[in-house]
């Protein structure tokens, strides 16, 4: 009750804070007077936030199963960190992150208003207010996640009333967390990563919106809102390749990406956000595409908002879809206000962003980055219809129809090989109108290098189309990439008479935007190849082996050993133990089991055993057990570590251009006192 | 070597690359990889969203293993397609057709790509002001050209909106495309190939109902022999329904009888039947037929055929049977 009441007045806080910035932040942006103190009404709403957060944790950590969220989504057995992650495991919860990490922007907003006091900072604070004025409006509403326990149903809340002082009747014991979801570590760190890039979106969305309202369509509300989508950009990275890591670790199909349309919603703001960080550039150099980029950012928020909604409200059923409830047509609702609201405020004021210069070439950096752009939002566009269209037949009409893998990768697979040829291409092209000659000697050796990799690959490992196509390419672009980099720094070096390393130094330093940026690339590029390896090179096989039975697989030699057993405080686990050789040499011991958690799943929640070696993975999944003995599924999964490397990789371009804008910090902020 | 001999021996390194490779890359499909892309188009019946090629499900690898089945007997991925979709109920195409309801998924990307060409190309042709600050009084103009064309984006998506309602209107066909495959339409398929799926998916109980329908076509062929295994493995299966079972214990027991002359044998399959569904009309009939015809117990026929006419929902059709036996039966006259 009394976690209750302080998560409730946590709520009420931030509620309070976001409509006290609303309206204090509208009015600073409403004319041009002394800047207003905003920070108290964003502190009170940080702090109302990390209040509600707090007292959800305290109440996991106590197993205070007087709380309703506590009751159905927790068990004093759980372990840790499961519990603490159990905070967002399921829906009221996952929107108390979401509104803390919301309030963490809004004051990285506050602290640049407070440095460059304008209207389009105030703006965008007053839509920041109004973002969180929903979400908060959404917990102490629908979506409450201090609602206490009236009716004890047993290991779990029957009836829960939002009214902190209800007379009280706990459960003794939770429900504790989805089985799925206390299987591994990954979804401990998974969906805050998440939240930290979809809501990050927010922010280059605020200003975008207040630069509209305040008629201020210069480059200005890019600049300020750079660092959040870096920010986002990055985090979402990671949050995507940590979700089809959890997938691949926990879901036992060994797979990563199933076109899922939860994964879907991931992918298609990162889709858009990743448009928006380049067009955001030809805008910053070239002043055009400004209307274009107030598009992208538009959808890129709305995406996010809407993956909220295929996310949380159980239209669709996956097994990101635990809960149904209220939530759904309020996130509806505010979804359509957005997209709506946004775009009549767009082409109210589309006569001031209207103005574009003309581009002088398609061949030329800008025309690179508009191909991009085109392939991006097409691809964002695909996935899309593919997720949404089944849906709304389903919804309409009850009829099935299937969209899976297949109509994603005859779109997708192209439009990746042509995004990679572009990746190539647009480094090493310069602005406004580039010499072709210079074109053709800065990729001539890339081309020949690809070539030959492809040739080598098609020799000794593999002909299959896709995988060499996808050597091919990445190897172009990387080096494209090395190229540009040797040409530099041999025309720096000759010229100063520095040695390599300090010119280097001095050229990547001199520009880190751009290197982080082509760091991700070669980040993407590996992904791109560890995929193609991993979905088209990839061996199966099912296997029923007796106690120490030897089966041969994708060059290993398995030992069945034996069966095992053991219960921990959560679960019961069981599990076959066996014995993998390599020309005869011992390689390791793995142990895929199945784990009991107690709840309605009679067959358990699987769990595959993961070998990884640099050449791939090796892939084991219990199928059936019993004395008389095993059944195995066995995968490889060749060169998927590159996955996780290149998407690793990519994120780490992001938070190194981040590194470098904090550094250069100090001049930007003096340039733009000037402005608004 | 000049810089322009060099580009002609890079380019010609190239071209050889280029071809070399193609050669190499241009060998054919494996049958694992058909096998693995056929499967990998099709939704497991059983699971959440993933393909058969996808699914440890057992239906979905007995699935996988008979397209591999096929696949080696030299089926074209229409004609696999086609079977499984038909065979399968649930089992839905994740490749959804360029046809009727899934038409505009394809047309969709294809018409953004067109536009978004267009758009580029307009965008040269046609670049804004390049002085922003200039007259904003002339730029009236670019403003109704958004609005328009906003109007024809959202009239655009109405059309489609109402395109989609007027052809979801019509009943779904099982040939039109993504058409609802909940009921099994077994019509176009051949009896060798539902042996084939029967075979591939012997310890499936879900494929009862197609054993059922595939014995059926046999006994009214009168091939007993062909008939016999599969009513006798739905019989015993405890994955079929009450109406499965029944149906299959009265066709053995008839066929006991009617085939080689074992009367005890059908009436205990009758019997059983009658366990299982007490009051089968059918199975009461076809008793007394037995009792009748072969054993010559009259009293037994009788009280057989008296049983079907205590029920009051029987139709007049078979009423007038019946009650024709009945009284042959009670006049003691030998059966025809």
């Amino acid at each position: 009750m009394l976690l209750s009441l302080l998560g409730t007045a946590g709520i009420a806080a931030g509620l309070a804070g976001a409509i006290l910035l609303v309206y204090q932040s509208a009015g600073a942006a409403r004319s041009d007077a002394t800047p207003v103190a905003l920070r108290p009404a964003t502190r009170l709403l940080l702090s109302g936030a990390v209040v509600a957060m707090f007292a959800l944790e305290l109440a996991l950590l106590t197993n205070d199963f007087s709380i309703s969220y506590v009751a159905n989504h927790h068990a004093s057995t759980t372990p840790f960190p499961f519990n603490v992650a159990s905070a967002w495991g399921a829906l009221e919860g996952s929107i108390v992150l979401w509104g803390l990490v919301l309030a963490g922007f809004t004051w990285m907003v506050l602290t640049h208003y407070e440095k460059t006091p304008d209207r389009l900072g105030a703006g965008a604070l007053a839509v920041m207010g109004v973002i969180a004025i929903f979400f908060f409006g959404l917990m102490i509403t629908v979506a409450n996640p201090f609602e206490v326990c009236i009716e004890a149903a047993q290991q779990s809340c029957a009836v829960s009333s939002s009214w902190p002082l209800s007379p009280i009747d706990a459960p003794a014991e939770g429900a504790g967390p989805n089985p799925l979801l206390q299987n591994h570590i990954l979804m401990a760190v998974h969906p805050p990563m998440l939240y930290v890039g979809y809501v990050g979106l927010s922010v280059p969305f605020s200003y975008a919106i207040s630069a509209l309202a305040l008629r201020v369509p210069g480059p200005l509300w890019l600049r300020r809102s750079h660092r959040s989508t870096l920010v986002a950009w990055s985090f979402l990275t990671i949050g995507i390749v940590l979700g089809g890591w959890w997938a691949y670790e926990v879901l036992s199909w060994g797979g990563y990406w199933a076109w899922d349309p939860v994964e879907n919603a991931s992918l298609m703001p990162w889709l858009v956000a990743t448009a928006f960080l380049h067009s955001a550039i030809v805008q910053q150099r070239r002043n055009m595409l400004q209307a274009w980029n107030f598009v992208l950012v538009i959808s890129a928020f709305s995406l996010t908002i809407l993956g909220t909604f295929l996310t949380r409200s159980g239209t669709i059923n996956s097994v990101h879809s635990f809960t149904q409830s209220a939530i759904g047509p309020a996130l509806l609702g505010f979804l359509a206000l957005i997209v709506i609201g946004s775009f009549i405020l767009f082409s109210a004021r589309s006569h001031l962003v209207s103005s574009a210069p003309r581009i002088e070439s398609f061949v030329s950096r800008e025309g690179s980055f508009l191909v991009n752009n085109l392939l991006l939002t097409l691809y964002a566009f695909v996935v899309l219809i593919g997720t949404v269209y089944p849906l709304l037949v389903e919804a309409f009409t009850g009829t099935q129809v299937g969209v899976g893998a297949p109509f994603y990768n005859r779109l997708a697979v192209p439009l990746t090989f042509g995004l990679l040829l572009i990746m190539g291409f647009g480094p090493i092209t310069p602005w406004g109108s580039a010499d072709p000659a210079l074109i053709w000697r800065r990729t001539r050796l890339p081309s020949v290098l690809a070539l030959a990799a492809g040739v080598a690959v098609a020799l000794s490992v593999t002909r299959v189309g896709w995988v060499v196509l996808a050597v091919v390419l990445a190897t172009f672009v990387i080096a494209s990439i090395v190229g540009l980099l040797v040409e530099q720094v041999a025309r720096r070096s000759t010229k100063t008479g520095e040695n390599r390393a300090a010119a280097v130094r001095k050229i990547v330093g001199g520009d880190t935007a751009f290197w982080a940026g082509q760091l991700s690339h070669i980040g993407v590029v590996l992904v791109a190849v560890g995929i193609a390896f991993a979905s088209n090179l990839a061996m199966h096989d099912t296997v029923t082996l007796s106690p120490g039975d030897t089966t041969e697989f994708a060059g290993y030699e398995l030992i069945y050993e034996s069966p095992f057993q053991y219960q921990e405080p959560q679960r019961l686990v069981q599990g076959a133990r066996m014995t993998v050789l390599r020309d005869g040499a011992f390689v390791a011991s793995m142990e895929p089991t199945a784990n009991f958690y107690g709840g309605s799943e009679a067959s358990g929640i699987v769990t595959p055993a993961v070998l990884s070696r640099p050449d791939g993975d090796l892939y084991l999944t219990l199928r059936d057990l019993d004395s008389t003995g095993v059944t195995l599924t066995l995968d490889t999964s060749p060169l998927i570590w590159l996955l996780w490397f290149g998407g690793i990789t990519a994120a780490a371009g992001g938070f190194w251009a981040l590194w470098a804008r904090q550094r250069d910090r100090a001049d930007r902020d003096e340039m733009e006192v000037v402005s608004v | 070597m000049s810089e322009r001999a060099k580009n002609y021996v890079i380019a010609v390194v190239l071209v050889a690359l280029a071809a070399f490779l193609a050669v190499l890359v241009g060998t054919s499909e494996t049958t694992e990889d058909r096998v693995e892309r056929i499967g990998s188009s099709i939704k497991c019946p059983v699971c959440q969203g993933e393909a058969i090629a996808d699914s440890p499900a057992t239906m979905a690898t007995d699935m996988m293993a008979l397209i591999e089945e096929r696949v080696d007997q030299g089926a074209t991925d229409e004609e696999i397609i086609d079977e499984l979709l038909s065979s399968f109920s649930g089992a839905v195409l994740l490749d959804p057709p360029a046809e009727g309801l899934t038409l505009a998924l394809w047309l969709a990307p294809l018409g953004a790509l067109i536009l978004g060409v267009v758009v580029v190309a307009w965008w040269r042709a046609h670049p804004g002001d390049e002085d922003e600050d200039a007259a904003p009084a002339k730029k009236a103009d670019p403003r109704s050209r958004k609005l328009v064309g906003g109007l024809i984006i959202v009239g655009g998506f109405a059309g489609i909106v109402v395109l989609a309602a007027v052809l979801l209107q019509e009943p779904a066909s099982p040939a039109g495309g993504a058409a609802a495959l909940s009921e099994i339409d077994l019509a176009g398929t051949s009896n060798e190939t539902m042996e084939a799926v029967i075979a591939a998916n012997a310890d499936n109980p879900q494929i009862n109902g197609m054993r059922l329908a595939l014995a059926e076509r046999y006994y009214e062929a009168g091939d007993y022999r062909a008939a016999f295994p599969h009513y006798l493995a739905v019989a015993e299966s405890a994955g079929s329904s009450d109406a499965e079972a029944t149906t299959a214990l009265i066709r053995l027991g008839w066929m006991a009888f009617d085939g080689n002359g074992e009367v005890d044998a059908a009436l205990t399959l009758f019997d059983q039947a009658l366990q299982i569904s007490p009051g089968s009309d059918a199975a009461l009939y076809l008793k007394s037929r037995v009792l009748w015809c072969g054993a010559g117990d009259y009293d037994a026929a009788a009280a057989s055929l008296e049983a079907i006419l205590e029920d009051d929902a029987i139709d007049p059709t078979t009423a007038a049977t019946v009650g024709a036996d009945l009284e042959a039966v009670l006049a003691g006259e030998p059966c025809q």
